[in-house]
């Protein structure tokens, strides 16, 4: 789907307003219900909808966006998630055919393994950045359930992204 | 088809223009990125000023959530009468609850406050906001910031010992980067041995003493406190016990695990501590008065 400047303002407005509340509830919600080592990372969720669906040229800068609006909630900044977000894109993008969204399973399944992919590149840089590799083994297994819920609820949140972005216009969208 | 052609042609140009340009700027951005302090712009602290209340009054709703569902959903099946005479018992025993809370409250503000009298810092309560939403770093937010005197690097304290330091700062939040955090390594000295050590987070909720010489004899239990090397922490603030100790038969140095002395799941306020005008950490001196107070508390 070809996409006007106004629909990319307003599609990336709505997908930071959900962003800034899925992070809202990551980082202030779930602590107070005494859970503050769980913290399922949406905003890699997003940049892999952003990824998969979208045909814009300007397509890394909607990924700039959504990883400036998710530096505001973790120190984490902004510029490793978008250079791996980036790359992730650049990667899709040849993938492209191979890639299967009819189902919800194909979803999930997809989902899990860029999700994966994700987390080699990003922990690979922050691991470089810091200069310490010894706790790349405890992050993995952090993320491992983390990137599971994700994965798992990634079939509605895709979805619901479908409406932001008017994606079921022109292609069948995810059925479950 | 020829203009579609060129149109597509133009695309793919620019998609790869795009590209070049988020990466280029994303590998300054890393390269430019501090993990131990951070300088806030203008917008980032009008985005931080901006969200960080709605994160605050998250914990307000819930409660509201909670009342509402126990007090109302939970009744509505009820006599009318019953209904009534249950709300009015438990509003009682709400306000009830809500002054006893309201009293724990200030007995933890004024233990907090009377704690560490002879710390020569201005002391700001704060209380805990939010957590750092990416779960590889331990960072959290506090209800305070730059309008209420709080600087970059001031260290933060609880009763029961160190929190970490003020790692961004707007006008009324500050992100605490918190010992548990593997950015944030902290100058130790073992309370019984006086050997000194370099307190570092491990991504969990433990910490590892690192470069403490194999020939030192560590126990179980033996107290870590801050050296007050380095300009951020004063001398003397209890970090926690060590609970595992690993010494191979090579190398120079031995793996210490360190359980905190603060339980960051309960975590609900802190003091930080910000220097006085003219006072040095050096000349604080006698800190180790602290750690004998903060093990008496703790008892």
């Amino acid at each position: 789907m070809k996409y006007s400047p106004l629909d990319i303002v307003l599609g990336i407005l709505k997908t930071s307003v959900l962003l800034i509340l899925l992070e809202i509830f990551t980082s202030a919600f779930l602590p107070t219900l005494g859970i503050i080592d769980f913290k399922p990372a949406f905003s890699v969720l997003i940049v892999l909808f952003l990824a998969f669906k979208l045909e814009t040229p300007v397509l890394p800068f909607l990924i700039f966006i959504t990883q400036y609006v998710h530096s505001i909630f973790s120190i984490e900044g902004w510029a490793i998630g978008t250079l791996t977000g980036v790359v992730v894109s650049l990667s899709v993008r040849y993938l492209k055919d191979l890639l299967d969204f009819s189902t919800a399973i194909s979803t999930i399944v997809v989902v899990q393994l860029f999700q994966l992919a994700w987390f080699i590149m990003i922990s690979f840089l922050l691991c470089i950045k810091l200069g310490d590799f010894s706790s790349y083994l405890h992050i993995f297994w952090q993320f491992v359930p983390e990137s599971v819920v994700l994965s798992l609820i990634s079939p509605l949140f895709f979805i619901l992204l479908d409406k932001v972005w008017r994606v079921g216009d022109t292609t069948r969208g995810v059925s479950i | 088809m020829l203009v579609l052609k060129d149109f597509s042609v133009d695309t793919s140009r620019w998609k790869l223009v795009n590209n070049f340009l988020v990466i280029a700027l994303s590998l300054w951005g890393v390269s430019r990125h501090d993990y131990s302090v951070k300088d806030v712009s203008l917008f980032e602290s009008f985005l931080i000023e901006a969200f960080a209340p709605i994160q605050r009054g998250t914990l307000s709703v819930k409660e509201k959530i909670t009342y509402m569902f126990d007090h109302y959903v939970m009744i509505v099946d009820t006599s009318k009468d019953n209904a009534d005479l249950k709300k009015k018992v438990l509003n009682l025993e709400n306000n009830i609850f809500k002054l006893e809370e309201v009293q724990k409250e200030n007995m933890r503000l004024k233990q907090l406050l009377q704690f560490g009298a002879e710390i020569p810092r201005e002391k700001v309560l704060a209380q805990v906001v939010s957590w750092d939403s990416s779960n590889e770093f331990k960072v959290l937010r506090i209800n305070k910031g730059s309008n209420h005197g709080l600087k970059k690097m001031s260290p933060v304290i609880t009763m029961t010992g160190l929190v970490g330091y003020v790692y961004r700062l707007s006008a009324n939040y500050a992100d605490i980067l918190t010992i548990l955090d593997q950015n944030n390594r902290v100058d130790a000295i073992i309370s019984r041995t006086r050997s000194h050590g370099i307190v570092e987070g491990d991504s969990s909720f433990k910490c590892s003493l690192k470069y403490v010489i194999r020939t030192e004899e560590l126990n179980n239990g033996d107290e870590i406190i801050t050296a007050g090397l380095g300009n951020i922490y004063p001398k003397g603030i209890k970090i926690g016990k060590v609970t595992k100790i690993d010494k191979e038969d090579y190398g120079i140095t031995q793996t210490i695990e360190i359980t905190p002395s603060v339980d960051f799941h309960k975590l609900e306020e802190v003091v930080v501590l910000i220097e006085r005008e003219g006072l040095r950490i050096e000349d604080q001196g006698s800190m180790d008065i602290m750690s004998k107070e903060i093990t008496k508390d703790t008892k």
